[in-house]
């Protein structure tokens, strides 16, 4: 199939990529990017294709003959670091969408509605065989309805039971006692769902669904993310920090997506390899490393350099976020003898996990962090509740800087003051408390 | 006091019923959202209340523990539950029927986990989800199975089929006689407005049901209190209204307002509980596929029903009231003004509208809403 060129013009001067260090960060996005290139011909040659959520059972597609699949926030933060956000954002609102939509799951919406694809990103995504989310929240369900509908192909909605408030050090229990840390009544429904999504794809695709090479995946995710636990485990502990958040959000998002392969297996031992080399010869992304900082929330697609901003000036080095973390702690699965129940288990109340205030305190002293800087998005009602993260870790004397801003939305992005803003909390909180 | 002004007194003082029954030594559960199913609560020997926010207090104790950018009616409440507004409640029970509520839910536990001298009454959850699958049906029929074990625990007492079968009887009786009230609005001229309808509906929330149903039927049998109201008749779409500001400043420019999704208003008594079969099975049913159940419908769906309650009402136009914070009913607007357009029938949007609407948003609100009713004048 012949390249597209992205004729898309619009830069930002404010919005940079990041500089990477790691061998496996370039191997890994190359790999994505062939990935794609590979899946847009597969799709081209006829073969069915899913364009499914991050939080969904991607283990299904693999396990039927690898049926091609897209994850939304995977393609939203192309289109973002692309920087067609706010050419795609303005283009709803003139379609009579609101200006203060939520803008994280909807980028990939903003696209299709399009239907422009040459200017599209990669050019464009075709029409799926099938959509897939969890209705973790109200506009999720309208979203991805309506990006059925432009792509004329079906919705498969997995429903979302609502989490507990709270259950205690969970990431001490999910690995084995998930049933307890979830709950009989919430998987049994997931497993309902998850066999109906087997069966529609049985029946729509002709491909079958092997129970035991859905084993070998689910066994094989397993070592990925051991390897993704040990990475984590090193980071936390090595001073100063051998590798820079650009990095890890990068390598570990592209390694996520192929999670089950062998391929993610063998890039996981490379990535942790790779790092324990670094560590082992004192290698750092910031020698004169004075200020080790957290990042809650989104990765900022739209401006990874933001995270290296702050090394030259003040020794600052963003160590963590979310991603590598909820790698380590939400992804092992003892399956207990039925892997379905146990992939029911994995991404039910991730999102929730993702935002529990004692996990990320658990991790910012794990990491040992001087401070925290927090995205809130205010049109995701995700960010409701981030008070409770703020409050939970500054009770444990750990300084947090919430930012609104929005992590695909580079049209409300101001650098500089945001810059100006995180540098005050440096000097004024993280520096002047040590 | 004629039996509307002591629906409207309810309306205004949305405790006193509560207050009343307490003095009997009663108790009262307050309920978040319209997916709890009253009866059971009624049944189990409890005042069902249902919760609101105040537009005219400000938020300053929900402002130290939540954001401020989710509906404000649902942080409304979070802020009175912090300024002790409710303390006549002796159990609150909230519904999944959106995520604000289910937010509050959460904020709940977590204001009182960071601060254990900040408590509330005991709360449940009823977790009813939101596809029409069999899949949803038999997860919402476990949540009710476990919504009766609670209110048993609760009241003491074993709920019997019998008096879920009493309740069921007596809340579909008021939806009845609610019915009437939206019959008298859909004529032409319409013989209630739409300020009133509101407080009568409203009151049904705050009151017992065989209280509320005896000052409607009384209400009813008088037809000489009733005139004909003129004005453009208007259908309101959109976010969840609470309280009367909005209808009174719309219907200030020379409307009536004739229909509304709300369940508030007109979406609160539709849909009755089958009293033929199983009252737990009737319940489970009712709750999750009710047609008029908002979050079970499609984009498809929402535009069809925009389209029909406008035109059922013989409205002359539509009007979008989304409050800031909700954004779920703006995903529809486009496809229902669509379904509109193509039948002749003028609608305007209303964004980003605020909780409590202040002098000047009243005048921004009044100069929008005139100048739509000018341009259907002139259709
Ligand atoms: S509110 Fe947040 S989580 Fe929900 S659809 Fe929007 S961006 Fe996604």
């Amino acid at each position: 199939m012949k390249k597209i060129k992205n004729t898309n013009k619009q830069t930002n001067p404010g919005h940079k990529r990041s500089v990477k260090q790691l061998k496996v960060s370039a191997i890994t996005s190359e790999y994505q990017k062939e990935w794609f290139r590979n899946t847009r011909k597969r799709l081209a040659a006829g073969e069915p294709f899913c364009l499914a959520n991050a939080d969904t059972p991607h283990e299904i597609f693999l396990t039927m003959d690898d049926i091609p699949f897209v994850a939304t926030q995977w393609w939203s933060a192309i289109i973002s670091a692309k920087q067609m956000s706010a050419y795609y954002f303005d283009k709803m609102n003139e379609e009579g969408y609101q200006k203060n939509i939520c803008r994280y799951c909807t980028l990939p919406l903003a696209c299709a509605m399009d239907h422009h694809p040459v200017k599209a990103p990669w050019g464009g995504l075709p029409n799926p065989t099938l959509i897939l989310a969890q209705l973790s929240c109200d506009e999720q369900t309208k979203i991805f309805e309506q990006m059925a509908h432009e792509y004329n192909c079906k919705f498969f909605a997995l429903e979302y039971p609502a989490p507990a408030p709270n259950y205690p050090r969970w990431w001490e229990k999910v690995e084995n006692d998930w049933e307890e840390v979830i709950g009989a009544q919430a998987l049994d429904l997931r497993v309902e769902e998850l066999k109906e999504l087997i069966r529609f794809l049985e029946t729509t695709t002709a491909r079958t669904f092997s129970y035991k090479k859905f084993g070998e995946i689910m066994e094989l995710e397993n070592q990925q993310e051991e390897y993704l636990k040990k990475i984590r485990d090193l980071l936390a502990k090595v001073r100063p920090c051998p590798v820079g958040l650009p990095d890890q959000l990068a390598t570990t998002m592209n390694l996520q997506w192929h999670r089950g392969t062998q391929w993610g297996l063998d890039h996981a031992k490379m990535f942790y390899e790779e790092i324990k080399n670094k560590a082992d010869k004192g290698d750092s992304v910031c020698k004169n490393e004075k200020i080790r900082l957290m990042w809650i929330g989104r990765g900022l697609w739209h401006n990874t350099a933001f995270y290296q901003y702050f090394e030259k000036q003040y020794g600052a080095v963003f160590t963590n976020s979310m991603y590598l973390s909820i790698a380590a702690d939400g992804y092992i699965r003892n399956p207990r003898g039925d892997y379905l129940r146990a992939l029911a288990s994995r991404h039910m109340f991730m999102g929730y996990c993702l935002r529990d205030p004692e996990w990320q305190l658990k991790e910012a002293l794990n990491y040992g962090v001087d401070g925290a800087i927090m995205i809130v998005a205010s049109n995701c009602i995700d960010s409701v509740g981030n008070m409770f993260i703020s409050m939970t870790l500054e009770k444990a004397g750990i300084p947090v800087l919430p930012i609104y801003a929005d992590a695909v939305d580079a049209r409300e992005w101001d650098d500089e003051s945001i810059k100006a803003l995180v540098s005050k909390f440096i000097e004024e909180r993280c520096i002047g408390s040590k | 006091m004629n039996s509307f002004d002591l629906l409207k007194k309810h309306y205004e003082n949305r405790s006193m019923a509560a207050m009343e029954w307490k003095l009997k030594g009663r108790k009262v559960v307050g309920y978040i959202g319209d997916d709890v199913p009253e009866e059971m609560i009624i049944a189990a020997g409890f005042l069902p209340v249902r919760m609101c926010g105040d537009p005219g207090s400000d938020m300053a104790e929900a402002d130290k523990f939540s954001e401020s950018f989710y509906d404000p009616s649902v942080r409304s409440i979070l802020n009175m539950l912090l300024t002790d507004k409710y303390n006549f409640l002796d159990y609150i029970i909230f519904s999944h029927s959106n995520d604000a509520v289910l937010k509050l839910y959460h904020q709940l536990w977590w204001i009182n986990n960071l601060n254990p001298d900040i408590s509330f009454p005991p709360v449940h959850l009823f977790d009813i989800l939101h596809t029409k699958y069999l899949t949803t049906g038999l997860y919402v029929r476990g949540e009710v199975q476990k919504l009766k074990t609670k209110l048993e625990e609760w009241s003491g007492k074993t709920i019997s089929n019998e008096m879920l079968s009493e309740s069921i009887a007596l809340v579909n009786g008021n939806r009845n006689l609610l019915k009437k009230i939206e019959k008298l609005r859909f004529v032409e001229p319409a013989l209630i407005s739409g300020t009133d309808a509101l407080q009568i509906i409203g009151s049904s929330m705050f009151m017992h049901k065989q209280d509320h149903s005896r000052l409607l039927e009384q209400f009813l049998n008088l037809p000489d209190q009733l005139s004909a109201k003129k004005g453009i008749r208007l259908h309101i779409e959109g976010s969840d209204i609470d309280n009367n500001e909005f209808y009174n400043i719309i219907e200030s420019c020379g409307a009536v307002i004739v229909n509304e999704r709300n369940s508030w208003g007109n979406t609160y008594f539709q849909d009755n509980v089958d009293e033929s079969c199983d009252p737990l099975e009737a319940i489970a049913e009712r709750y999750h596929l009710r047609p008029s159940r908002y979050r079970i419908q499609s984009l498809e769906e929402t535009a069809l029903y925009c389209l029909h309650s406008t035109t059922v009402a013989k409205a002359q136009g539509t009007i979008f009231f989304l409050t800031e914070g909700d954004p779920a009913p703006t995903w529809d607007v486009p496809g229902q003004k669509k379904a509109l357009e193509e039948n002749n029938i003028p609608a305007h949007n209303l964004n980003n509208q605020k909780y409590f609407i202040n002098d000047i948003d009243r005048t921004v609100i009044k100069t929008e809403v005139k100048n739509f009713l000018k341009s259907i004048k002139n259709i």
